[in-house]
């Protein structure tokens, strides 16, 4: 301090190691806000934009194009809404799968449909039970607890063939381990993995093993958000277990819940991997995503529908999300949250 | 070390204007003050100078060079801030030396410096503590050593001690004082808190809406405020204020009347209504008459609520018989003067006492614009002016 | 919610008392109605074994599959030996550790550019003010409205080079069977959950610790990695995790954008499959190969707990 150094020696040390890296940064320095902000969001984007946006947009102006069966070129010509109105209305003639309705009266993209909001209410609900259930667990002090923690979350982290492969261990054809008990209480037919309503069962059993865990984590993280003296306030004013969970745990933690469901119903919309990878099949158990891979990979493409199919689900899961946000803002009013 | 002059500068949000046109120009050396009201705008002037803010108009210089374009980090400045902004997640040598790490100096020099830093704020033996296992005032400490370990050419430092108990605020108030002595660096202050304004600096710019209203040294500012906000804001308590019509050789306030010298305030006959400011200890008890040098005449009131502070008393005066010629309305809008007298004197509250003015160190403002018309209303005692505006400046 | 340590000891006590007599379990019957709380606590502790048991009985009957010998069909619940040897053969039938190296490989670089391009972006709409803010932020919400496959046929033809990138170029090289294939996807994918997460911690530090980095000599950018992304450590070990989590057990891209073999950067999928052959299927093996595929991700899960669930309190909930 008291020893005088000529001025500058600051900026002589620092030009001394002026890379390029530490040009660009000093350049960006005197960026504006707008620019600067651009300047950041331009690798994201770039990558977005090279790998998201554009194969979507490219999807989606697919769906106005004709399905081409025969010949070297996949798409036909432009054909507006033709692809909607098809899949909305009468049985695409190359779409063969059936579910609930054999007898293929009903259009292939209805069943589908019916079959994802059947998957998605009941794996949400769920999940939602038996998610607040393990946040409990995982919030209550006890010793082993950091060792409970763990085993509840691994489920999620396993990968989906694997969850597959469980599940597939679990029902397969006369050798599974339930597979028997459960055909005997007639629960399931003796091929569970063959059939529509043992299959979706499997499926719905194992997303919601699976994904309880997410679910767990992000209510137990709304469970840690509360204010704990609250509960020291509820104590001290009598209130018993029952209470202090109506009372204070439930409506505080309901935002973090609404979040958490918002984010498993968007994934449940899209299930698709845990079908294949059980070995139900997507032949068996058509969700919509189903019938974007089937009209892609299948032995007959439909690009143009498949395409269709998937504008449609985003549309779905759009309309999904927006009750959702309705909903939230609508609950928040009515609890005093905002 | 490097003069700062700021020219024209001003800084608008979308519409709001937070710096108007700001002028400043700093000795090499100088402890200058910016003081004023939250949101007056201080905080955004030191901010353009740091480089954290781009003004909208007008030139920085930083010694002879132009910083306005230049980030933070080439100005040759170090900052302390109001938060203290230590980085939690380092202990007190890596936030010490943070800044001579990223200029790459070699590891011996930065350990040398480093230490003299922490000998200089008193932190020897701390250098391995993390930002929370530290008190405020180390915390403070740190910071400041963090500053001083660059040699910087200016230290900013924006409310840094706001955030301390009142009685670390004043240890660090001489501390700082005495780093200046010792680094004879610039050093731009920014508070709220004229006490601590008035305390330190070579001379304190007071700012209010965006806009330069006085710089000044401290005593000038508090003897001859430029105007009536500076009056207002400058000392504890406050200034009174009364309006006043001037008539041939006296100024009629409510309820009193005061006689001025025509030769001391030029052209105040031409007026019709002045603001007459006058401080709390200009204002004496009859008995206590020979302690001001020009006394006016007697003024009869009563007083109303008394503050004993241990060195003095504060005396909160009303009209006699308050509110009986203009009905019960007009208490409000002359709440009365305030009085500072000898913690010793026998007052009690309710009382009928006599007081005098000292016309030396009555303030006349203009009702309009509030500019200062004269400070003293009789010749050959105006008011001392401390050091002189231009003297403050050769002192260093 | 009430189960603290001592009630918890108190109930297992009772327990095991609880064949000696009967007059004691009325006895103990009339304490509880007197005492919910333990009546409480003994019901969490019964409920969250049961809880415990649903998670852990898939794993287990994973085990018990690879504990059987080669072609057994009817595979006991416990399993009648204990035979480790299919843990080693996997490694032996198929080259397994190396289609776990590619998954690694996949989830660690898709989370390392994720985290980088993120946190950029992330600096920038939590930090920054500027015009299209909303729309763009918009933009990545409705990305993760469709699923992927809806990216395939696009991004699958362009990678083999049949159709133009953007419709304006042609890629270079063709990138299918290459971990670009898996990890470009991926990565745009996974990465508008990360910027929603690191937005959300990033623009809590306060504006004083950045500013002081800037004027101790760091640049904005600096800053970013010097002061904002330290001090976000939760936020950025939350947001990386459950990238990695996701990329690791993803089954759509990594399947589909690469060949079957291990050496053409096949993933644990495929690993899986491999024990799969025309004639055969080896479930002791493919059993004994998930689990180990597990274990990665289950020593992440043992480390990182603590970080996801206080990085999920403190930031990602907060919006």
């Amino acid at each position: 301090m008291e020893v005088p150094r000529p001025m500058g020696v600051e900026r002589t040390q620092s030009a001394g190691r002026s890379s390029i890296v530490s040009r660009l940064a000093t350049w960006t320095e005197n960026l504006s806000e707008q620019t600067y902000a651009l300047l950041l969001l331009a690798p994201g984007f770039l990558i977005l934009l090279l790998f998201a946006f554009w194969p979507l947009a490219s999807s989606f102006r697919m769906s106005f194009f004709e399905d081409v069966i025969v010949g070297p070129e996949s798409l036909g010509g432009f054909v507006g809404l033709e692809n909607y109105v098809s899949l909305l209305t009468d049985s695409n003639p190359f779409a063969t799968l059936t579910f609930l309705d054999p007898a293929m009266e009903t259009p292939i993209l209805q069943q589908a449909l019916i079959l994802t909001l059947l998957f998605a209410i009941i794996s949400v609900a769920g999940e939602t039970l038996l998610g607040f259930a393990y946040a409990m667990l995982m919030k209550a002090e006890y010793r082993g607890q950091r060792l409970v923690r763990v085993l509840i979350i691994i489920p999620w982290a396993i990968p989906i063939v694997i969850q597959g492969m469980i599940f597939f261990l679990l029902f397969r054809p006369g050798y599974g381990l339930l597979t028997g008990p459960l055909h005997q209480l007639g629960i399931f037919s003796q091929l569970p993995l063959g059939d529509a309503f043992s299959g979706f069962v499997i499926v719905t059993v194992a997303d919601i093993w699976k994904t309880s865990a997410f679910m767990a984590l992000l209510i137990l993280a709304g469970m840690e958000s509360v204010n704990q003296d609250l509960y020291e306030v509820a104590d001290v004013m009598g209130a018993s277990t029952w209470q202090r969970f109506r009372y204070i745990t439930f409506p505080l933690v309901f935002p973090a819940l609404m979040v958490a469901m918002l984010f498993r119903t968007m994934g449940a919309l899209r299930v698709y991997g845990i079908i294949e990878s059980t070995g139900v099949g997507c032949s068996t158990v058509p969700s919509m995503t189903c019938l974007v891979t089937e009209f892609t990979f299948g032995s007959t493409t439909l690009y143009g529908s498949a395409a269709a199919v998937s504008v449609l689900i985003a549309i779905t899961v759009g309309v999904f999300i927006s009750v959702y946000l309705l909903f939230i803002r609508y609950s928040n009013q009515s609890l005093g949250l905002t | 070390m490097a003069r700062v002059k700021l020219d024209d500068v001003s800084k608008s949000y979308e519409d709001v204007v937070a710096v108007n046109n700001m002028n400043l120009d700093l000795a090499d050396g100088e402890f200058i003050t910016l003081v004023g009201p939250s949101g007056c705008g201080k905080s955004t002037t030191l901010e353009t100078v740091a480089g954290l803010t781009k003004p909208t108009s007008g030139t920085i210089h930083i010694g002879e060079k132009e910083v306005t374009n230049l980030p933070p980090k080439d100005r040759g400045i170090a900052m302390v801030f109001q938060n203290i902004a230590l980085f939690p997640h380092m202990d007190v040598y890596d936030n010490i030396s943070f800044g001579l790490r990223l200029r790459d100096f070699p590891k011996d020099e930065i350990d040398e410096r480093v230490e003299e830093a922490a000998e200089v704020v008193e932190l020897e033996g701390m250098l391995d503590r993390m930002p929370d296992e530290l008190s405020g005032g180390q915390r403070q400490r740190v910071a400041i050593a963090r500053s001083i370990v660059r040699d910087p050419d200016v230290f900013l430092m924006d409310e840094p001690l706001a955030n301390l108990d009142a009685k670390l605020r004043v240890n660090m108030r001489t501390e700082l004082q005495r780093l200046h002595k010792q680094l004879e660096t610039t050093i731009i202050y920014v508070t709220h808190n004229q006490a601590e304004a008035m305390t330190m600096s070579d001379r304190i710019a007071v700012i209010n809406g965006g806009e330069l209203q006085q710089i000044a040294p401290p005593l000038t500012c508090y003897n001859k405020p430029s105007n009536r906000f500076v009056a207002g804001f400058i000392g504890s308590p406050s200034m009174n204020f009364t309006p006043a019509t001037v008539r041939e050789g006296d100024l009629q306030a409510d309820g009193y009347s005061l006689s001025y010298d025509t030769a001391a305030v030029e052209g105040l006959a031409s007026r019709e209504a002045v603001e007459i400011g006058i401080r709390p200890e200009d204002i004496y008890l009859v008995e206590n008459e020979s302690e001001a040098a020009e006394p006016s005449t007697r003024v009869e009131v009563v007083t109303d609520v008394l503050e004993p502070m241990g060195d003095e008393i504060f005396v909160y005066l009303k009209p006699v018989e308050a509110g009986a010629e203009d009905g019960m309305g007009s208490v409000e809008e002359r709440e009365g003067l305030l009085m500072s007298v000898d913690p010793a004197t026998d007052i009690t509250e309710d009382q009928t006492v006599e007081i005098v003015f000292d016309r030396a160190r009555l303030h006349l403002f203009d009702m309009e614009n509030g500019n200062a018309i004269s400070h003293g209303v009789i010749q050959g005692a105006m008011m001392d002016t401390g050091p002189g505006e231009d003297e403050a400046q050769a002192d260093d | 919610m009430s189960i603290d340590a001592q009630d918890h000891d108190d109930a297992e006590t009772l327990d095991d008392q609880d064949e000696e007599s009967k007059n004691r379990v009325q006895a103990w019957a009339a304490d509880w109605i007197r005492n919910p709380q333990k009546a409480y606590a003994v019901m969490g502790v019964f409920m969250g074994g049961v809880l415990l048991a649903t998670t852990l009985f898939p794993l287990y009957w994973l085990f018990a599959v690879a504990m059987a010998p080669p072609g057994q069909t009817n595979i006991p619940l416990i399993p009648t030996e204990i035979d480790l040897y299919a843990f080693v053969d996997i490694f032996q039938q198929v080259p397994f550790a190396r289609y776990m190296f590619n998954s690694l490989f996949y989830a660690t670089t898709v989370t390392v550019v994720v985290i980088i391009v993120a946190s950029l972006a992330g600096y920038a709409f939590g930090r920054l003010n500027f015009r299209g803010k909303l729309p763009l932020l918009f933009s990545l919400l409705v990305l993760s409205w469709f699923p992927p496959a809806t990216l395939f046929l696009p991004l699958f033809r362009a990678f083999n080079q049949q159709v133009k990138m953007l419709g304006l170029f042609m890629l270079p090289a063709e990138i299918y069977g290459t971990p670009g294939a898996v990890i470009a996807p991926l990565s745009a994918f996974t990465m508008p959950l990360a910027v929603f997460i690191l937005m959300t911690f990033y623009a809590q530090i306060p504006d004083g610790l950045e500013d002081a980095a800037r004027v101790e000599g760091s640049t904005r950018i600096g800053a970013l990695f010097r002061v904002i992304m330290p001090l976000s450590a939760p936020g950025v070990a939350t947001a990386g995790i459950l990238t990695f989590i996701t990329v690791y057990t993803e089954f759509f891209f990594s399947f589909l954008m690469t060949g079957d073999a291990a050496s053409e950067w096949a993933p644990i999928v495929n690993g899986v499959l491999a024990f799969q052959s025309r004639y055969t299927v080896r479930y002791d093996l493919q059993a004994a190969a998930s689990l180990v595929a597990i274990v990665p991700v289950a020593i992440l899960v043992v480390l990182a707990q603590d970080k996801i669930v206080s990085g999920l309190t403190q930031g990602a909930l907060k919006e």
